[in-house]
């Protein structure tokens, strides 16, 4: 009987390991140096000596200009998470409960494909509108233009989903109980979305905090936000443990934030 | 009568995110065709820029990276996602929970942070930056969506279908290759065309990770844009686009089809 | 065509016994019905028989030969699964070729054997179609036909018929045991339908909870069961417990039945009784007697439910089946005397 149970062992490693620990040595693993990085002073390469240090930690809850960095990082966060949401669950309701057939899984396709493009691309592409005339180029309101079509996608499938799974024969039931449209929507459909849109708000919010890309290319100089500030650390000022103890402070945010939606992350998955 | 005018006003609406998502793509494939070098109207088609592509080394050699190592990033990722999807749902374990758990970091944490901590981590560690280093990330990325992809296929079959063939008098290993994988086949199939779109895709981690000289076609677009507009780069990311979006229209195909009982 | 024997197989998990030493045989070529609520553990004992579930102790073997560390793919069985499992990749001919083609019959001999199958399960000419394209009897017959052309040793089904609707569950009934019978594999199969179990099985095990509640044929079991959670898992069952008084069981409102033997507890089927209104005679040999009114009778054509309550007594009502022979039904309020033979007073264990 030993012998099956160690068999099944075995056979379980041999599929789960190679994957996992690619995922160890290119994800977990820098990930821990990152943390580990962010309090020594310098960085120990290349024969350099290190000692620990809070000194970036204490930087950032101290200096006006992290602060401002962060405030303003968070702040888009939830400029294009809202305005996504807001653009996005009409959307949503519309395809998931008014159009039928063909016609919607081809309108569904067609909404989410811009999303699984090349996002670099994408964002270049915004240049090209909003330079000249527009002149909205390298301002903050085209990086939030930029974000939210980025992301608007997402929050379309996100609520979709949640919506496409609600029952039509609830929404009857309602109606048959004297609702009317509007009530069965306020009562009935929106709690019963929540899902898909906290699913929305937690996949938009946390990429967006984290951007550089969108906020170089389409604000420029404009583009005061912790994502590019990071990625200054690395490339331009090298001053790699600040930039690991920014990270880290991003990192954390993005945890706590899962940890706090898990319960209904969990269900979602179900 | 309200009731006449909101299927209309639905349709309206999403004609106009529609517009909203295509708007700059459609802008940009245009002035790609368009003579004028400074994207001025009047529109004048010309394939110049098409044609100035295939002069510009830069342009040329780090496409090839790219592609090389997207073909590389899904032959490894399939494989070894396909692989671990196998285990983690044809077994009942304890701590498999937690290994589906350990699928969501690389994917919800920002590329900022695994690109960065990547960057950290190879330096330190010796590994250097190079196209090596960038696979390393890629397929680090792309196997959470490959595991994700075929394994809810295998949950959605179930292990009665190796059971039966079992009963049947098939090998573990036979029940593999003529029941289990010819059911998974296309949701392989997607998952690799997912895995290779990811790679070719990919920005941010290729960035950190591109020692100078060498990059990916993205990286190279990036510095493009950065040093100043050419019209070139309308080209290319008009290719680049279709040559996406065309991967995805595949997915969505492989994908649809192969849920089909 | 097997001898399967299981002895004192037990199997756990985390706390709870699934299977608690379970010893059963089954005779070659009979049509074996592990009948149980869910959860009962009826599904495991197959799957153990199956190779699916490896008994912690105790040995199953076929024909006397061992077979717990016997992997599944080698056990030469068939089985038919409760969502009969077709691999939909493949045809119905492939799926039926399936179990051929592992053993390298392929070809011209692999399709004759296909063409049989489907003759005996009266499919005929449906060879080229694909799983998705049949309906649920219809793949449930390519699923039977399928674990029957490698000429297993022991047929396994697992509730078969469970996913059919009412009139599809009855043809296939029907079928099933004329395919069994000509055939004459060792057929064990599972379910929770006791109509399903009694109509189909040569011998019938009651499985709760993990244990052998009750082994026999299912006249032995129906008419003579052991235990209450036997009388009343198969088929209906009055219930009547009191105080011993040598032959007589004194109910707790002091009526007396005559019930041979020593239990306290005592079991009647319904359509063993007869119901007599105030002023007609009660046969004598019926001769355990209660007094009742009627609180409802039900009319189904072919037979009339009463539902008695007993006077002075508080306690579920009196079930009585009565056989609709004259058309008449009695008006709920009426006054009754429901009658028995002790004979058909069942001991049972509480």
């Amino acid at each position: 009987m030993e012998g099956a149970a160690v068999r099944r062992y075995r056979a379980i490693f041999a599929l789960t390991a190679p994957a996992y620990l690619w995922l160890a040595l290119t994800v977990f693993l820098p990930l821990s140096a990152m943390i580990y990085f962010s309090f020594l002073t310098q960085a120990p390469i290349g024969g350099r000596a290190a000692e620990w240090t809070l000194a970036h930690y204490v930087a950032f809850f101290t200096k006006e200009v992290y602060w401002r960095n962060a405030w303003r990082s968070f702040e888009l966060g939830l400029y294009v998470t809202a305005l996504c949401l807001l653009f996005a669950y009409p959307a949503a309701l519309i395809l998931a409960k008014h159009v039928k057939g063909r016609w919607r899984e081809a309108l569904f396709l067609l909404v989410i494909l811009p999303f699984w493009s090349n996002a670099l691309v994408r964002t270049f592409s915004w240049t090209m509108v909003l330079r000249g005339e527009v002149g909205l180029l390298f301002t903050y309101w085209a990086i939030v233009i930029g974000l939210v079509h980025a992301y608007l996608p997402y929050a379309i499938l996100t609520c979709y989903i949640s919506l496409q799974s609600i029952d039509d024969s609830l929404i009857e039931a309602a109606r048959s109980l004297g609702a009317s449209p509007l009530q069965a929507f306020l009562r009935l459909t929106l709690p019963l979305s929540t899902p898909g849109i906290l699913a929305g708000v937690i996949l938009i919010f946390v990429p967006v905090i984290g951007s550089f890309m969108e906020p170089r290319i389409l604000g420029g100089k404009n583009a005061i936000m912790l994502g590019p500030l990071i990625e200054n650390q690395f490339t331009a000022v090298f001053n790699w443990p600040l930039g690991a103890a920014l990270s880290f402070i991003i990192l954390a945010i993005v945890l706590l934030i899962l940890l706090a939606a898990s319960p209904f992350l969990r269900r979602q998955l179900q | 009568m309200a009731r006449l005018i909101a299927p209309v006003l639905a349709r309206l609406y999403l004609a106009v995110i529609l517009v909203f998502l295509y708007l700059p793509i459609a802008v940009m494939m245009t002035m790609a065709f368009n003579t004028s070098p400074l994207y001025e109207f009047p529109f004048e088609f010309n394939l110049i820029w098409f044609k100035a592509l295939f002069n510009n080394e830069r342009l040329l050699s780090s496409s090839l990276n790219s592609i090389i190592i997207a073909l590389a990033n899904t032959l490894i990722a399939t494989i070894l996602g396909t692989m671990a999807a196998l285990g983690l749902n044809r077994y009942e374990f304890r701590g498999r929970q937690l290994l589906e758990l350990l699928l969501l970091p690389p994917i919800t944490i920002p590329w900022l942070i695994i690109g960065v901590s990547m960057l950290i981590f190879f330096y330190w560690t010796g590994i250097g930056r190079g196209l090596h280093a960038i696979l390393l990330g890629h397929v680090a990325l792309s196997l959470p969506y490959v595991i994700i992809v075929v394994g809810t296929r295998l949950k959605t079959y179930g292990p009665t279908l190796e059971e039966a063939a079992a009963t049947l008098g098939a090998t573990p290993r036979q029940a593999f290759w003529r029941v289990t994988f010819p059911v998974l086949a296309p949701s392989i199939m997607a998952a690799a065309l997912f895995a290779f779109a990811v790679s070719f895709d990919q920005f941010v981690i290729s960035y950190f990770l591109a020692p100078p000289g060498i990059s990916t076609l993205p990286v190279e677009i990036y510095t493009s844009i950065r040093k100043g507009f050419t019209p070139e780069i309308n080209a290319i990311s008009t290719l680049i686009i279709l040559v996406s979006m065309g991967i995805m229209l595949l997915v969505a195909r492989y994908y649809r089809f192969g849920g089909e009982r | 065509m097997s001898r399967v024997d299981l002895e004192h197989v037990s199997k756990r998990y985390a706390t709870v016994a699934a299977l608690h030493d379970i010893s059963l045989s089954f005779r070659d070529g009979e049509f074996f019905g592990l009948l149980g609520p869910s959860g009962s553990g009826k599904t495991t004992l197959l799957r153990a028989i199956a190779g699916f579930v490896e008994p912690d102790e105790g040995t199953i073997s076929f024909d006397g030969r061992r077979v717990e560390n016997v992997p599944v793919h080698k056990r030469q069985i068939g089985m038919v699964f409760q969502n009969y499992a077709l691999f939909p990749n493949l045809t119905v001919a492939g799926n039926i070729a399936f179990g051929l083609s592992v053993r390298r019959i392929t070809g011209a001999e692999a399709s004759r054997q296909v063409s049989e199958m489907l003759d005996l399960v009266r499919l005929t000419g449906l060879n080229e179609r694909k799983p998705r394209e049949l309906s649920g009897g219809q793949q449930q017959r390519v699923a039977l036909a399928r674990a029957l052309v490698t000429r297993p040793k022991v047929l396994l089904l697992d509730e078969p018929l469970g996913a059919l609707d009412r009139r599809l569950r009855q043809e296939m009934q029907v079928e099933l045991k004329d395919i069994q019978r000509e055939t004459g594999v060792t057929t064990i199969f599972v379910t929770h339908d006791q109509e399903e179990a009694l109509t189909l099985s040569d011998r019938i095990a009651i499985i709760d909870q993990g244990r052998l509640m009750q082994m026999g044929e299912p006249r032995e079991i129906y008419e003579r069961p052991a235990t209450i959670f036997a009388a009343q898992f198969l088929g209906d069952a009055n219930v009547f417990s009191g105080r011993r008084e040598n032959d007589f069981l004194v109910l707790a409102d002091g009526e007396r039945i005559h019930a041979p033997g020593s239990a306290a507890t005592v079991v009647v089927r319904p359509e063993k009784m007869r119901v007599f209104a105030a002023r007609q005679a009660v046969p004598v040999e019926a001769s355990n007697r209660v007094e009742g009114n009627i609180i409802q009778a039900v009319y189904s054509g072919a037979s009339v439910t009463y539902h008695i309550r007993a006077a002075r007594r508080v306690g579920r009502p009196i079930l009585v089946f009565v056989q609709n022979l004259e058309g008449e039904v009695l008006a709920p309020q009426t006054k009754v005397t429901v009658a028995w033979s002790p004979d058909h007073t069942v001991p049972v264990e509480a």
